[in-house]
Parts: C-alpha cells; sequence; structure tokens
C-alpha cells in the first residue's frame, strides 16, 4: 500500500472508504502516547501504536551515576509501582558488588514490592474504570488505594516515590507497630476489593463491553512475546514468583491466577485476583518475617564492582516480567544498564488485537493490556 | 445471574455506601499524622530510622563542611549548594553549610544518609510552597529551625467502615 520515495518518507495510497485517526498524545484516552488507527467505517482496518512521547533517557543517564545515585531516577517510569521497578536493579547490583542480604531486609522488600503492586493495580483500575465511562471504579480504587499508601509511607516516608530499596537491603528498619497496623489495613484493604465484584466486575455492562472484544489466543500471547497479566489471562501460568523466585518468593506459598478466555475481561480481571493474592503473600511474609535484626549491609558511600561484568536480573512486577541487565566495568558507574519492561512487550499486541474490533472497544482493550507509556518509553 | 439482577447488585453495592463513613480528610484544616520525627539516618550502624522526608533540618553545631551531602546530591537532583555563613554564624574551619533549593529536591533523602556527623535530618515539614523560585531556596539559617507541625489525623478502621478520626 505504501511505496517508500525515500527513506523514512512513505507515500501512502489513499483510499477513500478508510479514514486516518489520530489518538494522543495529548488525549484523555490515551496516556502519553499515540495511537493512528486506520477505521474503515465503525472498524479498526490497522493500528499502529507510537510511543516515545516520555522518553527521558533513564539507561543512558544510568552509565553516569553511581550505584547508589541511581536509585532515585530509575525509579521515575513507573513512580506507582516504585519499588517493583528497582526490584531488578538492586539485585543485579548486589550481584555485582558481591553484598549479601539480611534475612529480614528480604521480607521487608517482599512486603513493600507487594504493597507496590497493589497500589499500582488500583491507579491502573482507577483508569480503566474511567476509560468505560464507570466513575465508580474511578473513586473507589483511588480511596481504598490510600490505605497501602499510607502504609508505604510509614515504612519508607514517602507517598509515591520511596527510594526505598538499595544494594543491599532497604533504607530503613519498619517502625514501632507496622505489623499490627499493617496487618488491619491490608485486611481491611481485601475487604474492600472484594466489594468491587459487585459493582464492576459481575456488572452486565462491564460484561458486555469487554467479554469476546481483543481475543488473544494462547498461541499468540506465547508469540508475540506478552508478560505478566496479559499472558495469564491468555491460559499460560507463568508468574517469575513462582518459576524463578528471587529474595524469599520460595519460601511463600504463592498460587496464579489463570484464565483461559484471553479477551478484554479475563486481562482485567487477571490484576484483581492478583491482587487478592498480593494480600495473602503480605500476611504469610508478615509472619515469617524475622522480628529483629539488621536491615541493611553497610556500603562504603561509593562502591566500586569486583570487576568487568555483566547480570540480568528479573522480577515480577505489576505488569509482568521486568528485567535489568547491567554491564559494569569495574568502576563506580555501570558501563550499561537496558531495562526490559512488560509494558512494550505488552504494546506488541495492540495492533494485533484491535484489528477488526470496533473503535469503541479501542480504550477498553488498550488499557486492558496493562500498559504504563512512562515505563514504555524509559 | 440475569442482566437485570447483575445491575441490581452493582447498584444496591453502590447504596449501602450511603451508610459508611466519609473517608476523606478536610485537609487543610486536618493533617495526617505521620511516624516519628522524619527521616533519621544513623552512621553509626549504617541504617536509617523511618520517617517521612519532609524538608530538611541542620544542626550547626555538627556540621562540619564536609560537603558529602551536596556530593551525594550531584547526581540526583543537584539541589545542594554550600554557600559561606555569615561570621557569627560560623560553626567550622571552613565555615560553608549546605543551601538547599527545594525546587529541585527530590526529597530521597541520600543526602541524610551520606552525613557522618549526625548533622542533617528531614522532619515532617512538606508544605514548602511558594509564590517566587526564591523562596524555595532554603538557607542554612532557615534549615537549623524546627518547623512546627500539627499533624493528629490517621486511618481508623472501625465497623462502618474506615475514617480519617
Amino acid at each position: 500500500m505504501a511505496t517508500e520515495i525515500m527513506p523514512g518518507l512513505a507515500l501512502q495510497k489513499v483510499d477513500e472508504r478508510i479514514m486516518t485517526l489520530n489518538v494522543g498524545p495529548q488525549h484523555p484516552g490515551s496516556g502519553h502516547m499515540r495511537i493512528v488507527v486506520q477505521i474503515d467505517g465503525d472498524y479498526i482496518v490497522a493500528c499502529d501504536p507510537d510511543p516515545g512521547y516520555v522518553h527521558r533517557g533513564e539507561e543512558k543517564m544510568a552509565e553516569y551515576r553511581n550505584y547508589i545515585t541511581n536509585i532515585p531516577h530509575l525509579e521515575r517510569p513507573v513512580i506507582h509501582d516504585s519499588c517493583n521497578v528497582l526490584y531488578p536493579y538492586v539485585l543485579g547490583a548486589e550481584e555485582l558488588l558481591g553484598i549479601e542480604v539480611p534475612e529480614r531486609a528480604k521480607y521487608v522488600r517482599v512486603i513493600a514490592s507487594e504493597l507496590n503492586r497493589c497500589i499500582y493495580i488500583m491507579y491502573w483500575l482507577a483508569i480503566y474504570g474511567i476509560f468505560l465511562g464507570h466513575s465508580t471504579m474511578f473513586m473507589w480504587p483511588a480511596g481504598d488505594r490510600e490505605f497501602l499508601i499510607d502504609l508505604m509511607e510509614k515504612m519508607s516516608g514517602a507517598r509515591v516515590t520511596h527510594a526505598h530499596f538499595v544494594p543491599g537491603g532497604v533504607r530503613n528498619d519498619l517502625p514501632a507497630n507496622f505489623e499490627d497496623v499493617c496487618l488491619r489495613h491490608v485486611n481491611y484493604f481485601e475487604k474492600r476489593i472484594k466489594e468491587y465484584a459487585a459493582v464492576f466486575y459481575d456488572n452486565p455492562i462491564l460484561i458486555s463491553r469487554t467479554q469476546d472484544t481483543g481475543v488473544l489466543s494462547k498461541h499468540d500471547a506465547i508469540r508475540l512475546g506478552t508478560t505478566g497479566s496479559v499472558l495469564r489471562a491468555s491460559g499460560v501460568d507463568y508468574d517469575l514468583r513462582i518459576k524463578e523466585p528471587y529474595d524469599v518468593y520460595d519460601e511463600l506459598d504463592i498460587h496464579t491466577n489463570v484464565m483461559k478466555e484471553g479477551d478484554a475481561y479475563a486481562r482485567s480481571r487477571i490484576p484483581w485476583l492478583d491482587m487478592l493474592e498480593s494480600c495473602n503473600i503480605i500476611r504469610q511474609a508478615l509472619q515469617k518475617m524475622p522480628k529483629s535484626g539488621s536491615v541493611r549491609t553497610k556500603l562504603k558511600p561509593n562502591p566500586k564492582t569486583k570487576g568487568p561484568a555483566t547480570v540480568y536480573k528479573r522480577v515480577e512486577s505489576g505488569r509482568g516480567s521486568l528485567g535489568c541487565y547491567i554491564v559494569s566495568d569495574g568502576k563506580t558507574e555501570p558501563y550499561r544498564l537496558k531495562l526490559s519492561v512488560p509494558s512494550f512487550r505488552n504494546l506488541i499486541a495492540l495492533p494485533h488485537l484491535l484489528k477488526g474490533e470496533k473503535l469503541g472497544n479501542m480504550p477498553s482493550v488498550y488499557w486492558s493490556l496493562n500498559y504504563w507509556p512512562v515505563e514504555a518509553d524509559r | 445471574m440475569g442482566t437485570a439482577t447483575g445491575i441490581i447488585r452493582a447498584l444496591n453495592s453502590g447504596i449501602k455506601h450511603m451508610a459508611i463513613k466519609r473517608f476523606t480528610l478536610r485537609y487543610p484544616e486536618e493533617k495526617l499524622k505521620f511516624v516519628g520525627d522524619g527521616y533519621q539516618f544513623d552512621p553509626s550502624t549504617g541504617v536509617g530510622i523511618a520517617g517521612l522526608k519532609g524538608r530538611h533540618m541542620l544542626f550547626h553545631d555538627h556540621c562540619t563542611g564536609c560537603q558529602l551531602c551536596s556530593i551525594a546530591c550531584e547526581g540526583v537532583a543537584e539541589a545542594i549548594a554550600m554557600v559561606k555563613v555569615p561570621e557569627e554564624q560560623k560553626q567550622n574551619k571552613k565555615s560553608i553549610m549546605p543551601q538547599i533549593d527545594y525546587g529541585k529536591c527530590v526529597f530521597c533523602g541520600l543526602c541524610v544518609d551520606a552525613c557522618p556527623f549526625y548533622a542533617l535530618y528531614m522532619t515532617n515539614d512538606y508544605e514548602l510552597s511558594s509564590f517566587s523560585k526564591e523562596g524555595l531556596i532554603y538557607t542554612p539559617a532557615q534549615l537549623a529551625v524546627k518547623p512546627y507541625v500539627a499533624q493528629d489525623s490517621e486511618i481508623q478502621i472501625t465497623a462502618r467502615g474506615a475514617t480519617h478520626g
């Protein structure tokens, strides 16, 4: 259809039936990205997601900062999930620097990471609700998120960007009486999110809008390389917390949620089930956590790695597997740092899913991919 | 489950909330209570003490002007500049102390981790807005003042739902 007259400059043949529509980058239904859709009447013929509007050069920035000062800027891609986005970097830096992590710090990290997963999913769910015009589902998650934000604030001292994880453990010990408050808040939070079933997930209006739209088969989900909730909604039982346990996840009893349908409804339901599972993990971790002990291995102010080495670590974030590849040349800064983000990998499925859908189904399919534009652009 | 029952159940779930207490708090009158006096760091053990990462507090009698906080901030926000203090406030030989630009600070607290002399802590003060950029720059004299914070509202979970009591 398109003939390239010069590199990067293509001449497109205009079809009278087809209209090109730019959704974004300022459109509230797209986030910080543009989706170029070609529509024939009400049906989408082709779709071209165009990310890159919020590229910040995190990977290049990491080459000029040492292993400690990299922490505050590396959590910026997903500020709601800041502990999880920092987790692979911290695990990798620990291996490069050759430091052991105290047992208590590992449990604190697991609790912080699970709390952050819930915080992220609640924010994602609030936006999913407002995308579908369900304003109750915007208000409730935005309010109930507060219980967990309050816990993170008690734990790390910041409401959103915590800068809590550090190579060698966590920055500070838990405050006094944290376990009781955490248990109380998490139990109430679990009770609250169970109420979402009646108002949102079992709501016939939501089901009619999301069921059988954007169906991603098991074969395609694997072929396109999707991760996280998108992969699990298509019937693939894959969770890095079980497959490649890091820190103390192998000591906890974790159950993954898998749905076979692979449609937008399954993709929206899986994160909610994950939140219920996260509440279980937090309760287990609080029970098994050593009651006292160090939470941080002392580190020199400007730590040096042992020599040229590479390391790749990945964790299960709120969106899927998040990897961090660090190349070290034995200096105080990483030689190269690469973030392999789940958002970008899930976005690849979007053109595949939107082909043949109605334009009105675009928001429900797009946001069900558990996509965070800022993370995809790094 | 039929469509009608599903919609009625959804509405019923919302109606129940009319009997639940208000969760939001009246912000300028009520303020959230935080743990402790703000984020602090103990250099002898290398572990911090939990607390809110708010505005800094500088203890003039402990500060030696070693610039470690400024160096720690270099790759993060470059918010800390070492400035000459007036002769009457002089505490250390170099007579330089950190001046923090809150227009740049990201409140990560790595400067507090870097201070080996118990001189720089963070406080519970987070209301730092100003009408000018210059108003966000806190001089060593301003940083020495302990902020007045009246924060007492906490999340309370009751049988009738959660509220900021």
